[in-house]
C-alpha cells in the first residue's frame, strides 16, 4: 500500500461526488484565488477538477478544452460552462459561472480602481516581474500535463500513432511560435491533417472488402 | 454615451471572436471612433486583466469600469458572459457526430496542437509582459517545479513569485 502523504493536495477527498455546495465552493475558490489572469485560472481549473476532485477524466478535460476553442468569446468561460453542465446540468452551469465570476469580477473592478495609485511604485513593478513568470510556469506545467494525456492516448494506437501525435504537437507549436500563424487556422489544419492521416492509416491496415 | 450602443459594441466584439483578447481589435476600433475610450485605458485594462483573478478576458470588465463606471462594468460583464454560452450548441453538434472516425481524428489532432500552441503562447506572454531573462525564466521554472510536486497550492506559488520579484534585484 502506498502511504498517504499528509500534504499531497492531489489526495484530498478524491471520492466525494459533486454536489451543489461543493461545486459552488470550488468555483468561488478559483474565482477568488486565481490571481494572475488566464494562466492561473486555467491551471487552477484543471488542478481542481482533474487532479484534486477527479470529477473530470484527463482525456475528457482535453476534449472539453479543445471544444471550447471553437466557441465564441472567452474560452475559459466556455470551459466553465461545459464543466458545470457536465457535472450538475443547468444548475451546475449557472453555479459555476456565478462562482467563478462573482469574486473575479469584483476583484478586477477593485484592482482597476486602485491600479492608478500603485502602478508606478517600485514595489508593484518588482512584484509583477516575479508574479507574471510564476503564472507562466504554472500555465506551462498545465499544458504539459495535457500534452502528456494526449500523447499517452495516442500511444495506445501504436508507435506510428504516437509519432503522428508528437509531430502534430510540435509542428503546431512551431507554426504559431516561429512563423507567427494565427491560432485558429493552425488548430483546424492540425485537426484536418490528423484526421486525414488517421483515416488513411486505418484504410492501409484494414483494406476494404472487394466488391463483387 | 448611448448605453445600448455601448453594450452592442462589447457584445459584437466577443460574439465574432474567440479567446480572451480576440475582441481587442474590434473594441479598440469602435470605442476610439466614438471617443468613449482612450489608448491608456486600453493599456491599463489589459494589464489588470493579467493580474486580477479570472480569465484574461476579464480585461473587458476593467475597460468597462474605466470608461463608464459601474454601469460599464455590468454591461461589459453581460456582454462577455453571453457569447460563450454558444459553446452548448457546439457541444451538441459535437456529441451527435463524435463517434465518426473523421471527427474523432480531428478532435485528437486539435487537442494535440493545442498543447503545443499553449506553451508557445505562454512563453510569448512572458516575453511581452515581464521580459525573458535569467530572473524571469528562473522564477517560471521554479514555479513549474513547485507546482509539479502537488504539495504547494498554486495561489501560494504565485505569491512566492511576487515576493521573489521584490527581493531579487
Amino acid at each position: 500500500m502506498i502511504p498517504e502523504l499528509p500534504h499531497d493536495l492531489a489526495a484530498e477527498a478524491p471520492s466525494l461526488p459533486p454536489t451543489t455546495g461543493l461545486l459552488l465552493r470550488e468555483w468561488l475558490l478559483i474565482g477568488l484565488q486565481s490571481f494572475g489572469g488566464g494562466n492561473a485560472t486555467f491551471a487552477l481549473i484543471r488542478q481542481t477538477f482533474v487532479e484534486r476532485r477527479h470529477w473530470i477524466e484527463p482525456v475528457e478535460f482535453n476534449r472539453l478544452f479543445a471544444l471550447v476553442q471553437i466557441a465564441p468569446g472567452i474560452n475559459l468561460l466556455a470551459l466553465t460552462i461545459v464543466i458545470g453542465r457536465r457535472l450538475l446540468g443547468w444548475r451546475g452551469l449557472l453555479l459555476s459561472l456565478f462562482g467563478l465570476l462573482l469574486p473575479s469580477v469584483v476583484l478586477t473592478t477593485l484592482l482597476t480602481a486602485g491600479y492608478a495609485h500603485i502602478q508606478n511604485t517600485v514595489i508593484a513593478k518588482n512584484a509583477l516581474r516575479g508574479f507574471l513568470p510564476a503564472t507562466v510556469g504554472l500555465g506551462v506545467l498545465t499544458s504539459g500535463q495535457m500534452a502528456r494525456t494526449s500523447l499517452l492516448e495516442a500511444k495506445k494506437g501504436g508507435r506510428l500513432s504516437l509519432s503522428l501525435g508528437l509531430g502534430v504537437l510540435l509542428t503546431s507549436g512551431l507554426m504559431v511560435g516561429l512563423l507567427g500563424w494565427a491560432v485558429l487556422p493552425v488548430l483546424f489544419l492540425a485537426g484536418s491533417v490528423h484526421a486525414a492521416i488517421t483515416a488513411w492509416q486505418r484504410r492501409a491496415v484494414q483494406p476494404e472488402e472487394p466488391t463483387p | 454615451m448611448n448605453p445600448l450602443l455601448y453594450f452592442w459594441l462589447f457584445l459584437k466584439a466577443s460574439l465574432f471572436s474567440t479567446g480572451g483578447f480576440g475582441n481587442l481589435p474590434s473594441l479598440h476600433r469602435d470605442l476610439l471612433a466614438h471617443g468613449w475610450a482612450t489608448e491608456p485605458q486600453f493599456a491599463e485594462s489589459l494589464m489588470v486583466g493579467q493580474i486580477a483573478p479570472g480569465p484574461n478576458g476579464l480585461w473587458v470588465i476593467s475597460l468597462g469600469y474605466l470608461t463608464d463606471g459601474l454601469r460599464g462594468t455590468l454591461l461589459a460583464l453581460l456582454a462577455i458572459t453571453l457569447p460563450p454560452l454558444l459553446v452548448l450548441v457546439v457541444e451538441r453538434i459535437y456529441r451527435a457526430v463524435e463517434r465518426h472516425p473523421a471527427v474523432e481524428g480531428f478532435m485528437r489532432g486539435l487537442t494535440l496542437a493545442l498543447s503545443g500552441i499553449f506553451v508557445v503562447i505562454m512563453l510569448n506572454l512572458l516575453h511581452t509582459t515581464a521580459g525573458m531573462n535569467v530572473r524571469t525564466l528562473t522564477i517560471a521554472v521554479i514555479a513549474l517545479l513547485l507546482g509539479a510536486t502537488r504539495r504547494v497550492p498554486f495561489p501560494l506559488i504565485i505569491v512566492l513569485g511576487a515576493v521573489a520579484g521584490i527581493l531579487w534585484r
